[in-house]
């Protein structure tokens, strides 16, 4: 017994341990303070009542969660958050393999023409979302200019002024943001694959469909597992776009979770709904979060 | 072989069609920049401008106060650096190298928190940032911004140095050196390129950070750049050729410094899979 609690207290409070809890206090202490501690106050406004500056006015238990649970928009702001990861996410892997499949072809210029396919993920997300509601600008905009003169579309729609159009405008931009960094990551996983395995599957007259699901698919199977996942997070988190390019609008069809989240606490000053929604999310996130550190940490470990 | 040169011009027509596609809204921003505001506002608005001028690059810097926002998008993108290279590296070193108990845990956590999304604490961390007298001034945004990179850079800082040799340290060690000692004269300076990596990568967070700049600046004069251009946005009277040589102007570091990291950022996401 003796024996074991020295080991215990050796193990926890030795000189190298020591050096590792000085090396790490700025860091924790940081976290806490700005991470940490603003997540449990949250949860404290979560379960309490709150005037328009967000002071606490009195504990109510989980009551803004009764009330946000018996609230209908709640719901179709959450479903239209899942939709919108489901779709971008999608979009984004079946983009990223297209590309990442084309850029693994040894052409001239691949080189190149990579760097210029990881533009939209190296620019800063609210400067494209700027730019791409000009892109979308009803009157002088080049897209509803190109899609006229070029016939495709004679009478494009105003595309940030209606419901579905509004959607669809910002989960492309999400989308299109998200592609690179799926085409990347493919990429890097294809070049992984031996070329062996292609040369003798060439011998053995395979076609490039079997290729690609026989050889290419279950080589990137890991890569693809955790690329989607990390995709998920973001796109389930991505307030830029859709906060620049409609504010959540026309008349809150365009919200998601995290954007409903700001704008309730932010611009309605309704801080006890929203932060009632944050916990929500937090946990959603947190799941999330825990599946990826997992797969990453598996994968880590081979 | 044949079946790769039969590929070769199915792969570059492809490329340039979506390269075309997808970069756009690019091109739009270079013939917006370079048209006069007469060739802007008409319908239908033109593809190239008639004669392409500069004079929207230097109109920026004497009607939009760019200097001004460029200024303070610095200051803050530095300090968070600064701030997040200072909290990172010796925490990188304490869970990559020495043995202590929750190393592991501390490690899952790291990676678990990385993904928060700021929305999620914004409504406290803005009272938190008001309590301590902090809004509107540059120490908001740097504390803020150096909070949710650190996680992602002691990830990848933990990586970088646990691929230096600990032969290299163990040596040091025999030869008498003290761990400090060990850590400063040798380890560190072996550690710079994977510093620089998240060096850049916490000035690029911080360059194109939007939330908590919307929500802790509220004053004009020290604005970032990123909401300065918001700002300007949905105005009675936008004007799309300044936005976008500003947006030209501004994403010109961004995009420099990304293709310096971005293998390793690529790496440090997906995991061991991929090599730097």
């Amino acid at each position: 017994m003796a024996e074991a609690s020295i080991s215990l207290r050796q193990r926890l409070w030795n000189p190298e341990a020591r050096l590792a809890y000085i090396l790490l206090a700025p860091a924790v202490v940081v976290l806490l303070a700005f991470m940490f501690y603003p997540i449990v106050y949250v949860f404290a406004i979560a379960l309490s009542k709150t005037n328009r500056i967000s002071q606490l006015k009195g504990f109510v238990g989980l009551k803004n969660f009764i009330d946000l649970f018996s609230d209908k928009e709640f719901w179709q702001i959450t479903v239209r958050s899942l939709y919108w990861t489901a779709i971008a996410v999608a979009v984004k892997t079946i983009l990223g393999m297209v590309i990442a499949l084309i850029l693994n072809v040894k052409f001239a210029g691949r080189r190149v023409a990579r760097m210029l396919f990881i533009i939209p993920w190296a620019s800063a997300v609210p400067i494209s979302s700027i730019l791409w509601r000009w892109v979308y600008h009803p009157q002088y905009g080049l897209l509803n200019a190109t899609l006229k003169a070029t016939g495709i579309w004679p009478a494009p729609p105003t595309w940030l002024g209606h419901p579905l159009t509004a959607f669809t405008a910002c989960i492309w931009v999400d989308i299109w943001i998200g592609i690179p960094f799926m085409a990347l990551v493919f990429l890097a996983g294809m070049q992984a694959i031996s070329e062996d395995l292609y040369e003798s599957a060439y011998l053995d007259g395979v076609n490039w469909l079997q290729k690609f699901s026989y050889i290419t698919l279950p080589g990137i199977r890991h890569l693809l597992m955790i690329a989607t996942l990390l995709s998920c997070l973001w796109t389930f988190n991505d307030f830029n776009t859709i906060f620049i390019l409609t504010r959540g609008g026309p008349a809150g069809t365009t919200d998601i979770l995290i954007t409903k989240i700001y704008r309730s606490a932010f611009e309605f000053q309704k801080f006890s709904p929203a932060s009632a929604m944050a916990v929500v999310t937090f946990f959603v996130l947190t799941i999330l979060s825990i599946v990826y550190a997992r797969i990453y940490f598996r994968q880590e470990q081979t | 072989m044949k079946w790769k040169s039969r590929g070769k011009p199915v792969a570059i027509i492809l490329t340039v069609l979506l390269l075309l596609f997808l970069l756009f809204p690019f091109f739009v921003m270079l013939s917006t920049m370079l048209k006069p505001s007469r060739e802007v506002y008409t319908t239908p608005p033109s593809w190239l401008p008639k004669r392409p001028q500069f004079s929207n690059l230097i109109r920026l810097w004497s009607e939009f106060d760019f200097a001004i926002y460029f200024k303070s998008s610095l200051i803050i993108a530095l300090g968070t650096m600064a701030l997040n290279t200072l909290l990172t590296v010796p925490a990188a070193y304490a869970v990559a190298r020495l043995r202590f108990v929750g190393r592991k845990f501390i490690l899952y956590l790291f990676l678990v928190i990385q993904m928060f999304s700021p929305v999620i604490v914004v409504i406290s961390l803005f009272k938190t940032m008001a309590a301590l007298k902090l809004l509107n001034t540059y120490y908001s945004l740097i504390l803020a911004n150096s909070v949710f990179t650190i996680a992602f850079t002691v990830w990848m800082m933990n990586g970088y140095f646990r691929s230096i040799p600990v032969e290299i340290e163990e040596a040091a060690l025999i030869d008498g050196c003290t761990r400090g000692q060990t850590i400063i004269r040798i380890m560190i300076p072996i550690a710079v390129p994977g510093m620089v990596t998240t060096m850049i990568y916490s000035f690029i967070a911080a360059w194109n950070e939007f939330l908590f700049g919307l929500t802790f600046m509220q004053s004009q004069a020290r604005l970032p750049l990123v909401l300065a251009l918001y700002s300007f946005v949905g105005r009675y009277s936008t004007q799309w050729e300044l936005l976008s040589a500003a947006a030209f102007v501004a994403l010109i570091p961004v995009l420099v410094l990304f293709y310096i990291i971005e293998k390793r950022l690529v790496a440090g996401l997906a995991g061991g899979a991929v090599k730097a």
